[in-house]
């Protein structure tokens, strides 16, 4: 028995080995370098500059600088756009994509194709509907008289153009979970709710949405996580501009480290960012608990 | 018989030399040049297969857009193993490349070949542009002065000049002062269903176009030439610290925002070939920008003016219409350090060979515009006739001034680029705002270093080469 046990083990090591090994040389070790980097001075394009241990000077320089405050600033904003709109949207598309009518297949197919692509073309596919000379957006909405919008070289517009192009990927995600979701909520409720007279939206606020609520919370929570790194379509957009109006977070860090060269801070911003998620996740799960304990 | 037996020895003499110096010496030599995907470069990439036949060495040559190319550049140099030999330099890059030690030091090839690549015909300026704290990192591939392009049909037309000196008081000519420069950008800047030289506008026309972008700093590469033709500097000569928030540049941040009005509604996204496209369509009057782009102007395959050939160039205007330096830079090539010693010979093989002063005419000879810099091709009538440019290119080098060069440049580009994005788009109230945090923050960084060294850092020691 203790034979088997052992052999069983050593399968077991053997099966793990190549997953582990890949997970440290790709998470964990990046991460713990990165910790190492971010209490050093580190500057890649000047190596004239002496590279030593600076304590924790380089979270000071992030946690003071009026730069990154901006960019965390943004960041929220840009979550709580885009985060409600896709709850309200995606919502609003699964309850329509679950209703037994002709050709809802073929919708729910064809309004999953934006979460497919990567988020680097779909920069580039709203860059194209964007741009403001020869943009097709503006130019279809001269049809209607509409004056050409600077979508993305106005401060005005340019973090909702970024919100519309991220709504438009991923507001599917959120349809995708809540349609598997009201396809298995139980009927029994619906039929009780019937018939004591409810009308359609009493039973969808009181019944419904209660019954989706575990699973909406956590398409929001994987989608606000998503949010938060939120880097690709901004930078083929605006890369940040005009002005700072569109520098978020991970822009930020990608102009300490790769603009500035400072890897030291860019590895702190990094670091903050992180401890930013993770009470994030800390608090969505303790309310979670709260939840199902009530 | 005998001039003609002379002629064919000289001619035997001159063919054996140039198999001497090639004669397939680097057989087996692979070299990987980091570049641009502009003029400087666009023109030499199709033909590099000529350079293997002569040398033997192999050339490939990966283009990529100007933004980010400089922080590709930067990743390459700090790379132990090198994958690039060659690389594409702006000279204002010379400072963080030549700082780091990324470059290999060209001086003493270029002496020793002094007579092979005509240096005396090189304009100075155009070295000097390459140079630092004396030694020549990069040479040059193309020669840029920053100058004004202008729709020499409309400036012409007698309709509009009318209009003009009516409503200004002055002729309708190319602008000395900045003041005259938005006079005549507020003139053409007309609505659709206004009339332009005598035709009624379609669309909206913009009477001027200039790089307001924060991406890779656009701006500053307008806004640094506008406060260098007011006089003002990068750097305060006591202190080494930033200098680009005084009177000049005040100036120049006023020139650009008064200029917002008369620009295209996406100016805050104008990058430098957005910008140059404008011109290039004919859609702006004027606009003002470096060289190697003002080349397209005379290419029916790169730029559609209304009447291709017409548009106009002269130089820079300035604060109060006195001359001042012309703002100069140079787009080069330079080798990697990190390279093999056998790299680095053929890649010098390559630059002279790509850059010389056959190579450049026969650009000019063959329709592609090209940015020179060798003074015999600029004062080439014939070719002066071709390309009008190159008559500004060597009358304004005459009294020229190179553009920033140091280790914190590329900070420099980035923060003032958002400073004055910030600025022109409003977010910033004022112009000091604007400069004051720039330099702020650049002397923030610089403060870390010796007085010393950040006064070595702005000394433009001249190259060994002209000693």
């Amino acid at each position: 028995m203790a034979y088997i046990r052992k052999r069983n083990r050593r399968i077991f090591m053997t099966f793990l080995l190549p997953a582990m090994l890949v997970l440290f040389l790709t998470t964990i070790y990046p991460m713990l370098y990165a910790g190492y980097l971010s209490f050093r001075s580190y500057d890649l394009a000047k190596p004239f500059v002496p590279r030593m241990f600076v304590g924790w000077a380089n979270y000071q320089q992030v946690l003071t600088s009026g730069d990154f405050l901006n960019a965390l600033s943004i960041t929220f904003q840009l979550m709580v756009i885009t985060l409600s709109i896709q709850l309200v949207v995606g919502v609003g598309l699964a309850l329509l994509v679950t209703q037994r009518l002709p050709g809802m297949g073929v919708a729910r197919t064809l309004l999953l194709i934006p979460m497919m692509i990567s988020p680097v073309i779909v920069g580039l596919v709203w860059l194209f509907l964007y741009f403001p000379e020869l943009g097709y957006l503006n130019y279809f909405l001269s049809f209607v008289g509409i004056d050409p919008i600077p979508w993305i070289t106005s401060p005005n517009w340019a973090l909702w153009a970024i919100a519309i192009a991220d709504i438009w990927q991923w507001t599917p995600f959120i349809m995708m979970g809540t349609a598997a979701a009201l396809t298995s909520l139980s009927p029994e409720p619906y039929e009780a709710a019937r018939i004591d007279g409810n009308t359609r939206w009493q039973v969808f606020r009181h019944v419904t949405l209660p019954q989706l609520k575990p699973v909406l919370v956590s398409l929001l929570f994987l989608r606000a996580i998503d949010a938060f790194k939120i880097y690709d379509i901004i930078f083929v957009l605006t890369k940040g501009g005009p002005g700072d109006s569109t520098e978020v977070l991970s822009l930020y860090i990608y102009r300490q480290s790769f603009t500035f060269w400072q890897m030291g801070v860019g590895a702190a911003a990094s670091f903050v960012s992180l401890i930013i998620i993770v009470v994030l996740i800390t608090l969505f799960f303790k309310s979670l608990n709260r939840d199902q304990t009530a | 018989m005998r001039p003609f037996v002379l002629a064919g020895f000289a001619a035997t003499i001159s063919v054996a030399g140039m198999t001497a110096v090639h004669a397939k010496d680097y057989e087996g030599v692979e070299l990987k040049m980091l570049a641009i995907g502009d003029t400087s470069v666009t023109r030499l990439a199709p033909i590099v297969g000529e350079f293997e036949e002569l040398t033997g060495a192999k050339v490939q040559i990966d283009m990529f857009p100007y933004p980010g190319l400089i922080d590709k550049i930067v990743i390459e140099a700090s790379a132990n193993r090198p994958s690039y030999q060659l690389m594409w330099v702006d000279s204002p890059w010379v400072g963080v490349l030549g700082e780091s030690g990324a470059l290999e030091d060209l001086t003493d090839w270029v002496k020793r070949d002094a007579d092979e690549i005509h240096l005396d015909d090189i304009v100075p300026i155009q070295l000097q542009e390459n140079t630092w704290q004396g030694r020549l990192l990069a040479f040059p591939a193309s020669g840029m002065i920053w100058h004004q392009n202008y729709r020499k049909d409309l400036y012409e037309h007698p309709d509009e000049q009318a209009a003009f000196l009516e409503r200004y008081g002055y002729d309708l000519a190319p602008a000395t002062t900045w003041d005259q420069y938005i006079d005549i950008a507020e003139f053409f800047t007309r609505a659709a269903g206004e009339t332009l030289a005598g035709e009624t506008l379609e669309k909206d026309f913009y009477g001027n176009a200039q790089a307001y972008s924060r991406v890779a700093g656009a701006i500053t590469h307008d806004f640094f030439p506008i406060m260098r033709s007011f006089g003002g500097q990068y750097w305060d000569p006591e202190t080494g610290l930033c200098a680009m928030d005084g009177e000049a540049a005040l100036a120049a941040a006023d020139v650009m925002k008064r200029l917002v009005a008369s620009n295209p509604p996406d100016y805050l996204g104008l990058m430098w070939d957005i910008r140059t496209g404008y011109m290039e369509r004919g859609e702006v009057a004027q606009s003002s920008y470096w060289s190697v782009r003002t080349v397209r102007l005379t290419n029916p395959d790169e730029a559609v003016l209304p009447t291709i050939g017409e548009a106009g160039y002269a130089p820079s205007p300035t604060g109060d219409g006195s001359p001042q330096p012309t703002m100069t830079g140079a787009l080069s090539f330079g080798i990697n350090s990190k390279a093999s010693d056998r790299e680095k010979e053929a890649a010098w093989e390559f630059i002279k060979w790509g850059t010389s002063r056959d190579m450049m005419r026969r650009f000019a000879e063959e329709g592609s515009g090209v940015s020179q810099f060798h003074k015999s091709i600029l004062a080439d009538p014939a070719l002066q006739e071709k390309y009008p440019y190159y008559q500004v290119l060597l009358e304004t080098q005459e009294n020229a001034q190179r553009r920033i060069f140091h280790p914190f440049y590329a900070d420099v580009e980035e923060v003032f680029g958002v400073e004055l994005n910030k600025f022109m788009a409003g977010e910033t109230e004022t112009a000091r705002e604007a400069l004051t945090n720039g330099c702020t923050k650049i002397n923030t960084r610089l403060k870390v270093f010796p007085e010393e060294l950040r006064l070595r850092w702005i000394n433009d020691a001249p190259a060994a080469i002209f000693q």
